[in-house]
This record gives C-alpha cells, structure tokens and sequence, in this order.
C-alpha cells in the first residue's frame, strides 16, 4: 500500500503526517511528564492499552470460534457473555438490573 | 477507589438473612440469568419460596424493615417496603417440576460472603419457553446463546 493510500485510508492528511514524522517524540508532553514524575517510561502508557487492545482481539477471536461451532447469528449475545463471565456473579447481576443502566451506559 | 454497589446493603442483607435462617428458596428468572452471566436486563429479583409460611422469611423481613403482604383477591403474596421493593415472590414456575426437584438441580452463587441458590440457565429457557408470554419470548434468543457459551467455557476450563 502506498503513503498517499494508507493515509487515504486512515482519513489522514498528509500536512498532518508530515508534521507528526519531524517530531522527536510524539508522544505529548504533559504525558511525558507523568511518567517522568512517576519514574515510568512514557511507553508504559502505551503497553497497557496494547494489552487491552490484546485482550479485545482475544476476546473477539473467542467469540467468533463460539459462534461459528453453535452458529450464532448474534455475535453480540456471545462477547457480552463471555464479558460477563470475567465477572464476579454479583456484578453480574447489578449489571442486569435495569436501575444500574444509567450508571454503567456512563462508566 | 472502592466499587460502588447498585444494590443497597439492606437489599444484600435481605438474602442473607434469608439464607442465614435456612429458608428455602430459589433465585429464578432473568435476575438468576444474570447471575450466570447472561446479557439481559430486569427490573427484579424474583425468589421462588418452597414455602412462604416458612417463619425465617418474617425474620429476614423484620431485619430490613419489610413485611410480607399475603395473596389479595387475583394478585399475588408479595414483600412491601423500601428495602424490599426489588424483590418480587414467585408462586409457580411454568414448565418445572416441584420446587424440591428443582431446588436440588440448582447451582450455588457465591454473592460476596454468603451463597443462594440459583435456578440453572437451561431451567430457566425452559421455563420461559413453558411461559411464552411476548416478553419471554423475547429473551429466550440471548439466553440460549449465552447458555452455549457459558457451556463452552466450562468444558475449556474443564480440560485446563
């Protein structure tokens, strides 16, 4: 794929690309400084949302080989299922009651 | 940062108290659905009682500030008051067999330091089917589902 594609794609322009690839660190400074007062490295931040990225996929690929074997047409029925079983039963249960909706719809 | 809670304590320590004084009784309906980890939303808990002059239900009542109202022309027994307005009796359960039968086919929930028993997810489909009321109708495609995922995840963990 070329660049003009790939940023096509990615609904980017190409003054924002090039503006992004002369800078040092693109990571923002205010971010840099937490992890530097934390004594982290700013990618920390970075590895964690990779490991959620990671557990999304996983969780995906979990559901798609459910639905597949027991033809679900309702993927969504199999990944809340499998959300919730990593849940403690009674978060499981506040979840269903409807007077917790409001509450979880903004978490 | 502590989880807040959507049921209140009052509510937790209503069946707590109910299993604290071995009363009998079943956690059925879409709420035991949830439980078992099925996507579904309710607006109650409904308790199937093996027998409702059982005097630990007044008990647990008194200990939360409810009462139990009896059966009253074509409606049915149920528990008034502001801590127990969540949690609806149920007479019978269509499809089933006799509470004993079912109460000894049901799992056990752990719901932080106590356990109830709950009605299976394959009980309840059955149960719903046996109704086929528009609303139980409803559910029953996402019940089935989660029961087979909730199937395959057991036989994963089964087998390590």
């Amino acid at each position: 794929m070329s660049l003009g594609a790939l940023l096509a794609q990615a609904g980017v322009s190409r003054t924002a690309y090039f503006s992004l690839a002369r800078k040092d660190n693109i990571l923002p400074k205010s971010l840099r400084s937490i992890a530097h007062a934390l004594g982290a490295p700013a990618s920390a931040f970075l590895l964690e949302e990779a490991e959620v990225v990671r557990g999304a996929v996983r969780l995906a690929e979990r559901a798609e080989a459910i639905a597949r074997r027991h033809r679900i047409a309702d993927r969504d029925n199999v990944r809340h299922t499998l959300i919730l079983l990593q849940k403690k039963p009674i978060e499981r249960l506040e979840r269903g009651l409807l007077r917790a909706q409001a509450l979880h719809t903004y978490r | 940062m502590p989880r807040r809670s959507i049921l209140t304590d009052k509510e937790t320590a209503f069946l707590r108290e109910l299993v604290r004084n071995r009363v009998p009784f079943l956690i059925v309906g879409l709420s035991a659905a949830t439980l078992q980890g099925a996507p579904v939303v309710t607006q109650d808990i409904d308790l199937w009682f093996k027998n409702l002059r059982n005097p630990g239900i007044a008990k647990a009542l008194r200990k939360v500030d409810g009462i139990y109202v009896p059966s009253i022309g074509l409606n049915p027994p149920m528990v008034a008051g502001e801590n127990v307005e969540l949690f609806d009796i149920v007479m019978n359960m269509d499809g089933l067999q006799s509470f004993d039968k079912e109460f000894e086919r049901s799992i056990e929930v752990s719901l932080g330091r106590f356990k109830v028993r709950v009605l299976p997810l394959d009980r309840i489909i059955k149960s719903k089917q046996a109704a086929g009321r528009p609303k139980d109708r409803l559910t029953l495609r996402v019940l089935k589902d989660s029961l087979a995922v909730i199937r395959e995840e057991s036989k994963m963990t089964r087998q390590g």
